[in-house]
């Protein structure tokens, strides 16, 4: 069982953004951003998002500056 | 000649019709050093994702510009000193 476990293949993610044909990642587009945040507002790993890390970096630096600008929360109470 | 885009939050007390006039009026900063402005876009009223200076809302606008760093950073200063100008930020869209 744990064999099985270790060997199956992950599942590989589709790149959100390249399916949309999204190129620049703009600090206003909350309602993307959102995609990229968890419920708490932290954002998500690369290894959930599934996009490259060029673009992780560019999410980052939205969300950042979305954040400084009151678009997006740094910290919210989940429920 | 850079493209610049300039985000401000203003009070929410503000009555948001003299908001776009009262803008234009910081803009001529950018006019007058030779630069242009290409469109200002008032979002109105938004509800702030936390409190700044206490308040809960936040009348949001957007301006794009091409301008010299200088005549920017000069903007960005005297929109500063306004006390209804919750915040400010400048960015180059192309830099990425």
């Amino acid at each position: 069982m744990a064999k099985a476990a270790a060997l199956r293949k992950p599942k590989k993610k589709v790149n959100p953004l390249d399916k949309d044909g999204i190129t620049y990642i703009d600090y206003k587009d909350t309602a993307l951003l959102r995609k990229f945040i968890s419920d708490r507002g932290k954002i998500r790993a690369r290894r959930v998002t599934g996009v490259t890390s060029q673009q992780q970096r560019q999410i980052a630096r939205a969300v950042k500056n979305a954040r400084e600008m009151a678009l997006l929360p740094y910290t919210a109470t989940a429920r | 000649m850079r493209h610049y885009e300039l985000m401000v939050i203003l009070d929410p007390s503000l009555e948001e019709r003299t908001v776009a006039p009262s803008l234009d009026q910081y803009l001529n900063v950018i006019r007058t050093a030779g630069g242009s402005v290409e469109k200002l876009d008032v979002w109105g009223r938004r509800r702030l994702s936390f409190e700044i200076n206490k308040k809960a809302e936040g009348i949001y606008a957007v301006v794009d510009l091409q301008a010299t760093p200088e005549a920017v950073a000069e903007l960005d200063r005297q929109l500063r000193l306004n006390e209804s100008i919750l915040r400010t930020k400048v960015i180059r869209p192309e830099t990425r």
